[in-house]
């Protein structure tokens, strides 16, 4: 319940014109993960629902269900790439050798980091002591621990939602549309939401080392952005969410004077 | 624009608002719904066929998760035990299907959720007086699973929206086909759709009340017991709010539970009806209390430091209607300790000195009654209740204190 409001506070914060934004944050000494590292994926939030005439949202079971399928692959994928190997926890019991009270203690507080993340970093509540520091945040020694004990480098937290408009309210739009020709004009009614946020916690430190956050969405039912149902749809979600990481800043100048000294 | 337009326009908006406040009128007082015609709509085992129901089912799985790890859970066995056997008994058709998870939050709730998970406060256990009360809040709650209550909810909220949100498209398409501006009526057809929602939500919880008063009938329970905890609820409401010189809070268009006066009405006719002459019906007090009497204490605890003393003195005294005891005077002392108004310490010590008398005193009651006859000057008492204390309590945090305080 509480990721939903999460969720709709993040929405908000960008613009809701018909568009794809993404947004991401790191650590000023963070370097995107490459080589031989391993990556855990604590249990992907992927919902998947479709938008009644209404306006309302209805989960949709088998729709989430393949969504959830379609981008575990594409993560498997992508990350396969980087070199780095992935285990992605589906229930909180089935990490060996942490009970599923521990998981859920770490799940919590990455929730509430993650919180203060969106509030500080997104919705504009920004905080003068952490000015100019990229992501100054931390899970602390909850986080060490799990690493530890489990010999994961990194934990990456996933939340995925769709909202895809059903055929009364692509027909509702179409009427706002007609309207048009009449003197009332109402198309943009609302449609296709995508939200997707990550959040990269360092295993070693403890440390959030990166948050990213991807809204795609259309004002006119019937326009998309992606499916996350489909493999193409979310192959792009994965690549817009954790295909760009960007190194944090501390990291770009010292690249940017090592080229410049070449 | 033009002035007779506005004239009309208004007339006709008295009239339509007139109608609808008409409608809704009736809606609040509603008629009962009788027991008799509460049928299960599912059986054992049920799971959900429809896609809408699925997606529901799915949403909550994470839901359920959640709840069974946290960390607010009361998971001593014996009382898990106890209500998952209760449930299991008054659950009717779904009863083995039935989880239940014990909160420990001090307010009166319980909860059931889409698949079939129930919810209770800790905070209901210390007002429930007897098994029968329990059992008809659980009933309660399993006739809203029976009565495939949240997605019927769903459902009604669904089409209502679509309805509203055609008709809104509507109104403006054929507003400016026709040079009329019939914004005004979609306000008023906005709110008529959002007070027919909470009316719907009344109305399922006149159906599980119906309903839970019939299960705990059939299992034996007297089904009166239902009408008591609104009599109970009403009254510390009211002592609450008489505390805090404010008025207690009546029903209104925009509550999703029927009044708590309503409800009691509608149950005491409930009862009424069914309770069949001659049977024997038993509230199970004596188990219920030997169920709970671990967790009492912590309980009355939880409530006496909700800065509520208005709603915690009402709740002992009704507590104590079945017999008074040591536990009970005590935490009697301590909403007047904690009250701390001009001559509520007098009250607190004269409640601490009765809490000692009963076999059942806590540790607590001995520390505070030593306290109070030290106030008083007689030493030599406060010694002894202190010894007292510390021979029940020796590990006390505060146990060097005391005995340096006993002398």
């Amino acid at each position: 319940m509480l990721k939903r409001g999460l969720g709709i506070a993040l929405a908000a914060s960008v613009a809701a014109s018909g568009c794809v934004q993404t947004r991401q944050y790191a650590d000023v000494q963070f370097t995107p993960p490459s080589g031989d590292y391993k990556l855990l994926v604590l249990r992907p939030d992927v919902t998947v629902g479709s938008i009644t005439t209404g306006g309302m949202v209805e989960p949709r079971a088998d729709w989430t269900e393949q969504a959830r399928h379609s981008i575990v692959d594409a993560l498997r994928a992508q990350q396969a790439g980087r070199g780095g190997k992935l285990t992605i926890i589906e229930h909180r019991n089935e990490l060996p050798g942490v009970t599923a009270q521990e998981l859920a203690d770490v799940e919590r507080l990455n929730f509430a980091v993650d919180q203060s993340i969106v509030l500080h970093k997104y919705l504009g509540d920004y905080l003068p002591t952490k000015r100019g520091k990229g992501l100054d945040w931390t899970l602390g020694q909850e986080a060490v621990k799990l690493g530890q004990k489990t010999g994961y480098d990194y934990a990456l937290f996933l939340h995925a939602e769709d909202q895809v408009a059903s055929g009364g309210r692509i027909a509702l739009g179409v009427l706002g549309l007609a309207g048009c020709f009449i003197g009332f004009c109402a198309p943009n009614i609302g449609g296709q939401q995508q939200l997707d946020y990550a959040s990269l916690v360092d295993l070693k430190t403890g440390e959030v080392v990166w948050f990213n956050v991807v809204s795609a969405g259309s004002e006119i039912p019937g326009i998309k952005f992606g499916d996350l149902r489909t493999p193409q749809g979310a192959t792009q979600m994965v690549e817009r969410l954790l295909g760009r990481m960007k190194p944090g800043r501390a990291i770009r100048e010292q690249q940017q004077q090592a080229r410049g000294e070449r | 624009m033009c002035a007779r337009c506005l004239e009309i326009s208004r007339r006709s908006l008295l009239v339509g608002g007139g109608i609808a406040a008409a409608t809704l009128h009736t809606g609040v007082a509603q008629a009962r719904v009788r027991p008799q015609d509460m049928v299960p709509l599912v059986g054992p085992g049920y799971r959900p066929t429809d896609a809408d129901e699925k997606g529901l089912w799915k949403e909550m799985e994470r839901v359920e998760e959640e709840v069974a790890g946290s960390n607010l859970l009361i998971t001593d066995p014996q009382i898990t035990g106890y209500l998952q056997n209760l449930i299991g008994t008054v659950g009717g058709p779904a009863a083995k299907d039935f989880r239940i998870y014990l909160a420990r939050i001090p307010d009166f709730n319980a909860m059931m959720f889409p698949t079939g998970f129930a919810v209770v406060f800790s905070g209901l256990l210390l007002r429930m007086r007897n098994e029968a009360q329990l059992a008809g809040v659980i009933a309660h709650e399993s006739g809203h699973f029976l009565r495939s209550h949240m997605i019927r909810s769903w459902r009604d909220q669904r089409r209502k929206t679509d309805i509203f949100s055609i008709g809104a498209m509507l109104a403006g398409i054929g507003g400016a086909g026709a040079g009329v501006y019939l914004g005004d009526y979609v306000q008023l057809a906005q709110l008529g759709t959002i007070l027919s929602l909470f009316q719907y939500s009344r109305a399922m919880e006149a159906e599980a009340d119906a309903m839970g008063a019939k299960l705990i009938a059939e299992t034996g329970y007297p089904p009166i017991e239902m009408a008591n905890i609104w009599q109970q609820l009403i009254g510390e409401e009211e002592a609450s709010a008489r505390y805090r010189v404010k008025r207690r809070r009546r029903g209104s268009l925009f509550d999703t539970h029927p009044s708590e006066g309503s409800r009691m009405v509608d149950l005491r006719a409930d009862a009424a009806e069914i309770t069949v002459p001659g049977k024997a019906y038993d509230n199970k007090r004596g188990r219920y209390l030997a169920t709970i009497g671990p967790i009492r204490s912590m309980l009355l605890d939880d409530q006496v430091k909700l800065n509520d003393p208005g709603a915690s003195q009402y709740l002992i005294e009704t507590l104590a209607q079945d017999g008074w005891d040591g536990l009970l005077r005590f935490y009697d002392g301590e909403v007047w300790r904690l009250r701390n108004r001009p001559g509520d310490e007098t009250r607190a010590e004269q409640s601490y000195a009765a809490a000692v008398a009963y076999p059942d005193a806590p540790a607590d009651a001995w520390r505070w009654h030593g306290i109070s006859l030290l106030k008083q000057g007689r030493a030599v008492e406060a010694k002894g209740a202190f010894e007292r204390y510390l021979k029940m309590k020796p590990d006390a945090p505060d146990a060097a204190w005391v005995r340096q305080m006993a002398g």
